[in-house]
């Protein structure tokens, strides 16, 4: 096998590709790179057997092949590589050497035949769809992704086709994140499917801002299509919970902020939060909100912004880190709290097709 | 606390005693979590085993258990351990396939298909509480709306643009300008345009203001030192509604504030509606740029309505308010009354008034004149005379009044005499004949005084100033112009000659007795 190929080029895709790669693993294939040359350019692919990343790239092949080598490793190298022209030669032991001006680099592969090929991808329903609506929407809701391990259906972002809408949802039991996006498509083809966390933060980075991707989604697998990338992910096996049972129904007082503002103001006040409770205060009273921690060994901290709230005086505690991550993921000018009383969900909400439960903390008061 | 019954649990209490103890613990929970949030969590739950292991609890579903065992296991342990010992751990167990869990069922695929999913256009999804939320916020007047605007041959040309417009924003014209005499619906379309494209996307950053707000804002931004929200929130919005623009007049900060505002949300493809008293090229010193700029697009003026479209706005009041006033006053009405819509409207309201106290509708019809006695006078019969714009005049100059009338030539006399003549010539319906005859003079001189005090006006601020002074004293002095009583937005449309005359354009000095 023998190419030459821009830096640039070489250097983003296998930027791309490497995060799959995980640092400490049992088999030593997984932390390699398989390249295959033909005559079209280069296919890089990754794989962690969970999720694979797969990227085609120009490259001028003189003579076609295929191999691995370990991924990282080659990532660093051609980064600092001097010039942006880069001969590549691997021999039939995976020996790959690197050319770049007066730089030479000798690497040892793994043979190609070695690299886990992925399983038959089945019979899939296959869609098509806007990748800057699949990113926003992913954008808005992975964050509230649980991190709990016993509770593995949690351990992704839940999507849903059906009912004439795209929803997105992610929860970890204190808070929950979703979008319903209303979509034009046949009826009859309705799929729900759990994408667990680590292939959805691969995809959010494989998205733009324009253009349609392919998606294929089977029982056990998913498959996107975008640019030239291709990432297939086993998708998290089981149901995921009946979340609208979580969603507090009519609210009482509805709460109009500006997000900067909120964001920033808990984001101070945030730094002397007890941490015990780990709660911070809302205090909420004719057309201002008192935001305030209280840590009776560090001190206390209190921020009053404006507000449009015209309701009864109420005070609710949030862990202020639950309030900031959907504030952080959004990036409309106003925000809507919606409140039932101090001690039910609030739900916040913006001016599109999406909402954040968060539960109160009781604090003792 | 009500129950000091402690259970033993030493042995899996019996069934029998379990829901008694769930009873008892759900008091206490209520108690402490509050009705509302115990209603909302705990109302379906179960209590199904009690024993040396824990506490199980049967959830109504997999979400209700995680977010009860994230967010109460405390609290539900030190419940359960007021009234059960030894107690361990509560768990929350779920009926196995409940019905509820399913989301979705996987029906049927679609081999060999792709779908394509695209997002739905939005159409009339918005409910009218929150368009008027949304609209009020956006600082919309509620019963401004396309809906309840008399459209006729005086409107034709700014109604069909604005129907355009809120069809199409940034599209079809760019400005739209309206301009009109004061109380003839500039306002109302804008308003209505605003509404309607709240109506058809919901989304979309629509914000109305009058000129002087836009100041105000902009004054307000440079003290608090937040001039980039302010131009964000201007330049960010998707519909920009001003009102009352001639406001910008000879505010040369603001106007480049406003310049640099219209261009961003123009390059955008953003649209800008502007409503005026006067034509744009009338707006007292107005930059050149923001001139042509105002005119770029769609300049459409509304004329005053005549009789039918009079009397066809006030039956519509009429039907808007119900009041039961009929047709006959309405005609008795509109005929009397020829000022603008606002001062229909108050003469309907009076009217209505008099009418509701007075059942006989002859004696309305009869005691019409004196009902609206002061309204009707605000019309064309009060107009100012040659004699009193000569007073005013010749007051202004200090001079005897039967001077202007005279021959004598010196600078000063000739140039209240131009004044004089030029304000005559503006103010009053007098053709060019009589106005020479008034001042002993020929129909020619006037012509030329008229061409000279504008072209002064345009080189010499102070004569300008005078002018203007002196109009604004034959306005303010109660006799109004000849058009309407006096109102504080005195327009120059109201001052505009008959048919016939040969219209002066440009006449800048005319435009702006407010600002």
């Amino acid at each position: 096998m023998k190419f030459q190929i821009e830096k640039d080029v070489f250097q983003d895709a296998l930027n791309q590709v490497q995060h799959v790669v995980s640092a400490r693993t049992t088999l030593p294939i997984l932390s390699n790179v398989l390249i295959e040359a033909n005559d079209d350019g280069l296919q890089l692919s990754t794989t962690d057997l969970d999720v694979t990343i797969t990227m085609r790239i120009a490259a001028d092949v003189s003579r076609t092949g295929a191999t691995t080598m370990p991924a990282r490793r080659l990532a660093s190298i051609v980064r600092e590589l001097p010039t942006s022209e880069i001969d590549f030669e691997v021999n039939d032991d995976n020996a790959a050497t690197v050319k770049s001006g007066p730089s030479f680099f000798k690497i040892l592969g793994l043979p190609s035949t070695e690299f886990p090929t992925i399983g038959e991808f089945g019979e899939a329903k296959e869609f098509t769809i806007d990748q800057k609506l699949l990113k926003e929407a992913l954008r808005k809701t992975s964050y509230a992704i649980s991190t709990d391990e016993t509770r593995y259906v949690l351990n992704g972002v839940n999507c849903l086709i059906g009912e004439g809408m795209l929803t997105l949802v992610a929860t970890d039991g204190r808070r929950l994140a979703m979008v319903e996006q209303d979509l034009e498509f046949p009826a009859g083809n309705e799929i729900g499917v759990i994408i667990p966390t680590k292939a959805v933060n691969e995809l959010q980075r494989l998205l733009n801002d324009s253009g349609e991707l392919k998606v294929a989604l089977t029982e056990s697998q998913a498959s996107f299509e975008l640019n030239d990338s291709h990432l297939i992910t086993k998708l998290i096996e089981g149901n995921y919970p009946n979340f609208r049972q979580v969603i507090p129904g009519e609210a009482n007082h509805r709460v109009t902020i500006e997000r900067e503002v909120l964001l920033n103001a808990v984001k101070r006040v945030s730094l002397l939060v007890n941490e015990k409770t780990n709660s911070i205060k809302f205090s909420f009273e004719d057309h201002r909100l008192a935001i305030s921690a209280n840590s009776p060994e560090i001190g206390e901290a209190e921020e009053v912004i404006d507000v449009r709230y015209d309701g009864p005086k109420l005070a609710v505690a949030f862990n202020p880190e639950f309030v900031m991550a959907p504030l952080r993921n959004l990036d409309q000018d106003e925000v809507f709290i919606d409140l039932i009383d101090e001690s039910s969900p609030g739900v916040l909400k913006i001016d599109e097709p999406f909402l954040y439960v968060i539960m109160p903390m009781r604090v003792a008061n | 606390m009500q129950s000091h019954l402690t259970y033993d649990a030493t042995e899996p209490i019996p069934n029998e005693q379990l829901e008694t103890l769930w009873n008892s613990v759900s008091n206490d929970l209520r108690e402490e979590l509050g009705e509302g949030p115990f209603s909302l969590w705990f109302s379906e739950f179960q209590l199904t085993h009690a024993g040396p292991e824990g506490i199980t609890l049967l959830a109504p579903g997999t979400m209700y258990s995680i977010w009860v065992e994230e967010n109460f296991k405390d609290s539900l342990l030190s419940v359960f351990r007021k009234h059960v010992a030894p107690c361990e751990q509560v768990r929350c167990e779920v009926v196995c396939s409940s019905i509820s869990d399913t989301n979705i069922s996987d029906k049927g695929s679609m081999k060999g298909e792709v779908t394509r999913l695209k997002p739905r256009v939005m159409v009339e999804k918005i409910s009218e509480s929150k368009l008027l939320e949304r609209g009020r916020a956006a600082g919309l007047v509620d019963t401004f709306r396309f809906e309840n605007f008399v459209s006729g041959e005086n409107s034709d040309l700014a109604w069909a643009a604005a129907q355009a417009v809120a069809e199409q924003p940034g599209k079809t014209y760019q400005p739209l300008f309206f301009h009109s005499a004061c109380g003839l619906g500039k306002t109302h379309l804008l308003h209505g345009i605003g509404w309607e494209s709240l109506r058809r996307r919901p989304k979309s950053k629509i914000i109305f203001v009058t000129a002087e707000r836009f100041a105000n804002d902009y004054i307000e931004a440079i003290q608090k030192s937040s001039i980039t929200s302010f131009r964000k929130k201007y330049r960010e919005a998707d519909l920009l509604l001003i009102d009352d623009v001639q406001f910008l007049g000879r505010k040369e900060g603001l106007q480049q504030e406003f310049f640099h505002t219209f261009n961003s949300l123009s390059d955008k493809h953003n649209q800008i509606v502007l409503a005026s008293d006067c034509p744009a090229s009338e707006i007292n010193a107005l930059e050149d740029r923001l001139v042509s700029r105002f005119q770029w697009g769609l300049s459409a003026e509304i004329h005053r309505p005549g009789v039918e479209m009079r009397a066809a706005i006030l039956r519509r009041k009429r039907d808007d308010w119900g009041n039961g006033v009929s047709d006959e006053i309405i005609d008795a009405i509109v005929e009397r009354v020829r000022g603008n819509v606002r001062v229909l409207e108050g003469a309907l309201i009076r009217v209505a008034m008099v009418a509701a106290m007075n059942d006989d509708e002859e004696i309305l019809l009869s005691d019409l004149d004196k009902i609206l006695a002061d309204i009707c006078d605000g019309g064309e019969s009060r107009a100012i005379g040659a004699q009193e714009i000569k007073r005013a005049v010749a007051e202004h100059y200090d001079l005897d009044l039967q001077i202007l009338n005279g021959k004598k030539r010196t600078a000063r006399v000739a140039e209240a005499r131009q004044v004089a003549m030029f304000l005559v010539r503006k103010l009053t319906d007098l053709s060019l004949v009589e106005i020479g005859a008034s001042f002993a003079k020929d129909h020619g001189t006037v012509i030329y005084a008229v061409k000279k005090v504008k072209a002064k006006c345009e080189t010499s601020s102070s004569l300008k100033n005078t002018v203007e002074l002196i109009k604004r004293r034959l306005v303010r002095s109660g006799s109004g112009d000849r058009v309407r009583g006096g109102n504080a937005r005195q327009k120059s449309s109201g001052l505009r000659l008959p048919d016939g005359f040969d219209r002066t354009k440009n006449s800048g000095l005319l435009g702006n007795s407010d600002a």
